[in-house]
């Protein structure tokens, strides 16, 4: 390609960004959150997330929804009045991380999420696991975090809470800390499916082999960046690679950008086919819109999900 | 029989009476049964265009008053498997949008909440029915992501006082439930009570919502459709799914779609076809006893007999006491 055809590409990119950022702001509520689908009135804490760290812009007066949300146990709930915890606790801290200068929220929610588990943590529920509920593959010793309080880890909820925690403490982990982010790596890589590549829990289920999932896979991926390299995570990044080059959909593409960023592969062809494959006035999810504008900027500005060793 | 045999159907039966103790109690509100309700049996070999001349006819059996009404069509969207008979098919679906537009609904409107799949736009794209909506101008909602109201349950088996439920279903004047006829590895079989597992929002409960497993699937499945009516069913019994449903079992066809006015005679209907007996599925036997009919005798066939297969659908092991031709080893 000629350089100027480059540049033409690039410029459709800024182009659809900008689109996108105008979307967004559109959307927004008066509370300053934003809800998942067009025309609703419902505050989520998905998008709001993904939004804040999507438009990167007023960090301090961005964060204010979030904080107002806050739970006073440090956790957030998946959308206003909801008054349990979510899954999504550890992509609010994240997207505190990300916008930074908010340390006591912070530190309350990384306390938060070193005290959440996953059901199969609790010993009745461990032995019931191994004994007699036997039909998914999966070994209870090593737990995760949930999608709501009282639940089974899954494979969301754990990457993203990862991601909060390795980011809150990127360096000299110890005790509580070391070993919670341990267990949860180890839920992770545990659940994979066995041919690589993540789906929302389990890779076997009554014998068997559960096809994976591309955002999952994706995000799963972000959380391991810093583990060790194993046979799971390159046979994992080659799948979502793979997949990346034909998938038709604009959350799922996006998600894969920012993971294969993350691993320093290639993704500007990925880039180029994301701007083919949305369009923001017929994309109702606002979280969708955001994950796309992060996707379509990691390059050039930050990739929030980023985790440094 | 060996000593072996005969511990295991012992396990077997005493598995099954556990799980029918939480249907001891009855725990409805009210006694809602129609006197009788109506079930159109007909026969399709394919997916095809003609299935809206095949789908007008046998709503004209029923006539259902839509006029000015919204209308929601809630398909069995789970995941995308290339190959694999999961979802509803995307031409069933057009053609209902089209039969409910031609009887007078106000607006009809598609929603899904899919199980297991966080990328709903992912599972439109790759069954090609975002295309289809789009090109017939059909609206389609995200159940997962939608605005969610608290709403008190109608009946309390599963032990929950209160479930998160997307505005979208709760504003629909006509519910119609469309699901793909299969077994499944949980709750014996998926039918139009246990497709409402797709109204129960992703964005509080997760993907999948682990929370209906934990309460049990059985009791959950009651306390769902004693909660938001089906008012109409279709079922998508053309390409069937057996064994280990609802995602990596096999694809089975029955070539036929089931119509009623009763979702649990649809589902009492969809298991006789599959050669399962519907006594035995506690959801149906307990909506049976507050919801809708179960019984020949209170089911009106307005087309095909029920001809049951000559091979039962494939169970796993758990659930073959379904199949019409079990016999317990004891």
């Amino acid at each position: 390609m000629t350089p100027r055809a480059s540049s033409a590409k690039t410029g459709r990119m800024d182009t659809l960004l900008n689109r996108l950022h105008a979307s967004l702001d559109a959307r927004r509520l008066p509370c300053g959150g934003w809800p998942f689908l067009r025309g609703s009135i419902q505050m989520a804490l998905e998008p709001t997330c993904l939004a804040l760290m999507a438009l990167r812009l007023d960090r301090t007066a961005n964060a204010q929804v979030l904080l107002n949300a806050q739970c006073p146990d440090g956790s957030w709930g998946s959308f206003a009045a909801d008054d349990e915890a979510s899954g999504l606790t550890g992509l609010a801290l994240l997207t505190l991380n990300a916008l930074g200068m908010f340390q006591c929220a912070a530190t309350r929610a990384a306390d938060w999420l070193l005290d959440a588990k996953g059901r199969e943590a609790n010993w009745p529920w461990n032995w019931k696991f191994r004994i007699t509920d036997t039909h998914v593959r999966f070994d209870p010793d090593k737990f995760g975090w949930p999608w709501e309080p009282a639940g089974c880890s899954w494979v969301v909820p754990t990457a993203f809470a990862l991601l909060g925690l390795k980011q809150s403490f990127p360096c000299c982990r110890k005790g509580k800390i070391a070993n919670r982010i341990q267990r949860g790596a180890d839920m992770l890589q545990d659940r994979a499916c066995p041919k690589g590549g993540w789906n929302a829990g389990n890779g076997v289920v009554y014998g068997t082999r559960m096809a994976p999932h591309v955002d999952a896979t994706a995000i799963a991926l972000l959380a391991l960046r810093t583990e060790p390299k194993s046979r799971l995570i390159h046979r994992s990044l080659r799948w979502l690679e793979y997949q990346a080059g034909s998938c038709p959909a604009a959350w799922s593409l996006a998600w894969s950008i920012l993971a294969l960023d993350a691993y320093d592969l290639p993704v500007l062809p990925l880039q180029r086919r994301l701007v083919n494959v949305v369009e923001p006035h017929e994309t109702c999810d606002a979280a969708t819109l955001a994950v796309v504008a992060l996707a379509l900027d990691c390059t050039v500005a930050s990739n929030p999900f980023e985790v440094v060793a | 029989m060996t000593s072996r045999a005969g511990l295991g159907g012992s396990l077997g039966t005493a598995a099954r009476t556990a799980n029918s103790l939480p249907f001891l109690v009855p725990r409805y509100d009210c006694d809602r049964r129609p006197a009788r309700s109506r079930v159109a049996i007909l026969p399709v070999t394919e997916y095809s265009e003609k299935l809206s001349d095949v789908l007008w006819k046998g709503l004209e059996l029923f006539n259902p008053s839509v006029t000015g009404k919204s209308v929601l069509l809630k398909p069995n969207l789970v995941d995308y498997v290339p190959g694999a008979a999961i979802n509803t098919h995307p031409l069933l679906i057009v053609a209902a949008a089209e039969c409910f537009r031609r009887l007078g609904a106000k607006r009809v409107t598609v929603a899904e909440g899919p199980g297991h799949q966080r990328d709903t736009q992912l599972v439109l794209r790759a069954t090609a029915l975002e295309q289809h909506l789009k090109e017939q101008r059909i609206r389609f909602v995200d159940l997962n992501r939608d605005d969610v109201v608290k709403v008190r349950l109608r009946a309390g088996y599963s032990r929950l006082k209160h479930l998160w439920l997307p505005r979208t279903a709760l504003e629909a004047d006509f519910i119609v439930s469309m699901p793909k006829v299969k077994t499944h590895h949980w709750s014996g079989v998926t039918l139009s009570m246990k497709n409402m597992f797709g109204v129960v929002p992703g964005v509080k409960y997760g993907w999948p919502k682990n929370l209906l497993h934990w309460r049990g699937i059985q009791q959950s499945i009651v306390d769902l459709a004693a909660t938001v009516p089906i008012h109409f069913v279709i079922a998508d019994a053309i390409v069937c799914m057996e064994g280990n449903g609802p995602l990596t079992g096999t694809a089975r066809r029955l070539d036929r779609i089931v119509l009623s006015d009763d979702p649990v005679a649809a589902d009492a209907t969809c298991a006789r076809l599959m050669g399962l007996v519907p006594e035995r599925v506690h959801h149906i036997t307990e909506t049976a006893k507050f919801l809708g009919n179960m019984l020949f005798d209170r089911i009106e066939q307005l087309a095909a007999a029920v001809v049951p297969p000559r091979a039962s659908f494939e169970t796993l092991p758990e659930f073959e006491h379904l199949c019409s031709n079990y016999r317990a080893e004891v």
